[in-house]
């Protein structure tokens, strides 16, 4: 099928998209922090529903999800590297 | 005769056997041998054998690159004992899960990691790459190498689990984590000694620390196993000891004397000194690490022992420990001297691992001195600072072993896999963050041991929130290590795709390269080396004269 709509699309990633990936996750951050402002006390819908990540107390989590994000970054590299054609 | 002493002496005379069957060979057994191991390594394990491929620099390649990952996981594993130490409740919520770790399974565990998946893998995978190239031959069997590098991770993450959970379903899992290791270390030692055995010329002094490393860990057992030191609290610290001295003191000291003269383009400093750290390796008792042997016993599965030395026990193992700072001070002189290379500015000071190395033998001496004080306190029975061994333990670890094995591993990286790591400025930034988590990190937590246990022997009840909160802050910092780590492991892993192809011009770290320079007058070799000139570079005498100018004759 061919596409007559001129539809293209470039093979160069452009940097800013990371900004904007980081800047993405940074606002989602500090959604959850102005949750917890706004409603003082109330658990997270759904999420605290479970037992595990309604007690999540304690500042070592963030340390975790950063560790945590590493460990992702380093299976996507890992992937993509060998996929890349 | 103390245990002691019979121990140390079998496993003297297991090195001295060895030197010379090394020389002599097994006389008409030697091509036997060697048909078996050949056929133990890769005919024997089948269609197994088949899976990973025999490229040259495949098996050296498969232990760095694992050895990175595990040095991760040991660091995070390492923060989160730290945090538990003040906070016991962080990780509560994870008993929804079956999962309740301790403040002391989580040191444990990130020791385990760190020492036997992390250091140990970039000892062994650097010498699959040195020794073969030190010997003029190539590596025995690379396939075996690189399959046996995931048995050894799998024994890794065995040994993981049995720190947490000694007992599963009746079974002692650390055991199984030790049968694993010794199986996967045994098929190391036969494929570097049937490397060995095909050298084409005499064997260079790196090379002998390497072997007598690899080699240590099976006279240790040796020795521990046929005196019955493996049974009491004193001679499961010795063999603690035997193995760091052993194993992991002369692997490192081999592994960093190559790796320092490679990085740097410079020779190695002084043969004598690398023959004062052989011998001092060999004959000393090297105080890094734990006071205590209760990990060599949960390894075996055995009862650990109280430590209770008689006085001449004791006289003997602090002598010892005294004297291994012979060839602590010859391995620190001898690495740092052979990278500045006579050049008072530094040669190649920023190349990635060059820099870890640096770290590594600066760190040496202050931690070798600390260490020394925390085992003689313990072996003598005063237990005056022991409040502070698990700090300065954890300080021998990533302030001395971690960065010099990591830094061979980044120095030695182009090296065995031809490309160039990704990114040299990624390389130094996690060379910043981990050498100021590491010395900022572990110096808050040893000033927070410090308070704690004066205010023991004061006798105050109450917990001091200064200590709590310089803990704190030494935790936080230290995770800085862990970021560090994964951004090499990053560099490392985008580096093996999309790195610098070695010999595309690409080995020199400066832009600049000058064919020829043009000596005019008088100048310093420092000053041409600035200038952008290279030991290749042709340096081109210019006349000239001052002698008054006149018309050019036509």
């Amino acid at each position: 099928m061919t596409n007559d709509d001129g539809f293209l699309q470039g093979e160069n990633e452009p940097g800013a998209s990371k900004v904007v990936l980081v800047g993405a996750l940074v606002s989602a951050l500090i959604f959850m922090v102005v949750y917890s402002i706004l409603y003082p006390g109330q658990d997270y819908p759904v999420l605290s529903d479970f037992e595990t990540f309604g007690s999540l107390t304690g500042g070592i989590w963030f340390f975790i999800l950063g560790a945590v994000l590493g460990m992702f970054s380093i299976i996507a590299t890992m992937i993509t590297e060998a996929t890349r054609e | 005769m103390s245990e002691i002493f019979t121990t140390l002496a079998v496993f003297w005379l297991c090195a001295f056997v060895f030197y010379v069957l090394v020389h002599r060979g097994l006389w008409i057994f030697s091509d036997v041998a060697r048909t078996m191991g050949m056929f133990m390594l890769e005919k024997a394990l089948g269609p197994g054998i088949d899976l990973v491929e025999g490229r040259t620099g495949s098996a050296a390649r498969a232990w760095i690159m694992q050895s990175a990952l595990w040095l991760m996981i040991g660091g995070l594993f390492t923060f989160e004992g730290m945090w538990l130490a003040h906070e016991p409740t962080a990780l509560h919520s994870l008993s929804a899960w079956g999962y309740d770790p301790t403040a002391d399974t989580l040191a444990a565990t990130g020791k385990a990691a760190t020492a036997f998946g992390g250091i140990t893998m970039a000892l062994v995978g650097c010498g699959l790459h040195i020794l073969p190239n030190l010997l003029g031959t190539s590596l025995a069997s690379e396939r075996n190498g690189a399959l046996v590098s995931f048995l050894y991770s799998g024994g890794v993450f065995v040994t993981l689990v049995g720190s947490h959970d000694p007992l599963i379903l009746g079974v002692k899992v650390m055991v199984v984590g030790t049968g694993i290791h010794v199986l996967a270390m045994t098929a190391v030692v036969i494929n570097q000694l049937l490397t060995v055995a095909s050298r084409v010329g005499s064997i260079p002094m790196p090379a002998w620390l390497i072997l007598l490393g690899l080699m240590a860990e099976s006279f240790n057992l040796i020795a521990g196993i046929s005196t019955g030191a493996i049974n009491d609290g004193d001679g499961q610290w010795l063999m603690y000891r035997l193995q760091g001295s052993g194993f992991f003191f002369l692997s490192l000291a081999g592994v960093v004397l190559y790796a320092s003269s490679v990085a740097s383009g410079n020779a190695l400093w002084s043969r004598t000194l690398v023959g004062a750290t052989l011998l001092g390796g060999l004959f000393t008792l090297n105080p890094f690490g734990a006071n205590h042997g209760t990990l060599v016993a949960d390894l075996f599965g055995i009862d650990a022992g109280e430590m209770g030395m008689s006085s001449n026990d004791t006289v003997i193992v602090t002598f010892l420990m005294a004297l291994a700072s012979v060839p602590v001070i010859a391995l620190s002189a001898n690495t740092m001297l052979t990278m500045r290379g006579g050049n008072s500015s530094g040669a190649n000071p920023s190349g990635a691992g060059l820099v870890e190395i640096n770290f590594g033998v600066m760190a040496m001496i202050p931690v070798f001195i600390g260490s020394l004080f925390v085992q003689t306190d313990a072996v003598s029975g005063t237990d005056a600072i022991s409040g502070l061994s698990w700090t300065i333990e954890e300080m021998s670890r990533w302030a001395v072993m971690v960065p010099l094995s990591l830094g061979s591993v980044l120095a030695l990286y182009p090296s065995i896999t031809g490309r160039q790591l990704a990114s040299a400025s990624r390389a130094r930034t996690a060379f910043w963050l981990m050498s100021g988590a590491v010395l900022l990190g572990l110096m808050l937590n040893l000033t927070s041991s410090a308070i704690d246990m004066a205010l023991l022997d004061a006798g105050v009840e109450d917990p001091s929130s200064l200590s709590h909160e310089l803990a704190v802050a030494g935790s936080v910092i230290f995770y800085f290590a862990v970021v560090a780590m994964i951004l090499h492991c990053l560099n490392m892993v985008s580096g093996l795709f999309r790195g610098d192809i070695i010999g595309e011009g690409t080995e020199v770290a400066s832009s600049i390269e000058a064919d020829t320079y043009n000596l005019a007058s008088a100048t310093t070799v420092s000053r041409i080396l600035t200038s952008g000139a290279g030991m290749d570079t042709v340096v081109v005498p210019v006349g000239e004269s001052d002698e008054k100018g006149s018309a050019t004759d036509l």
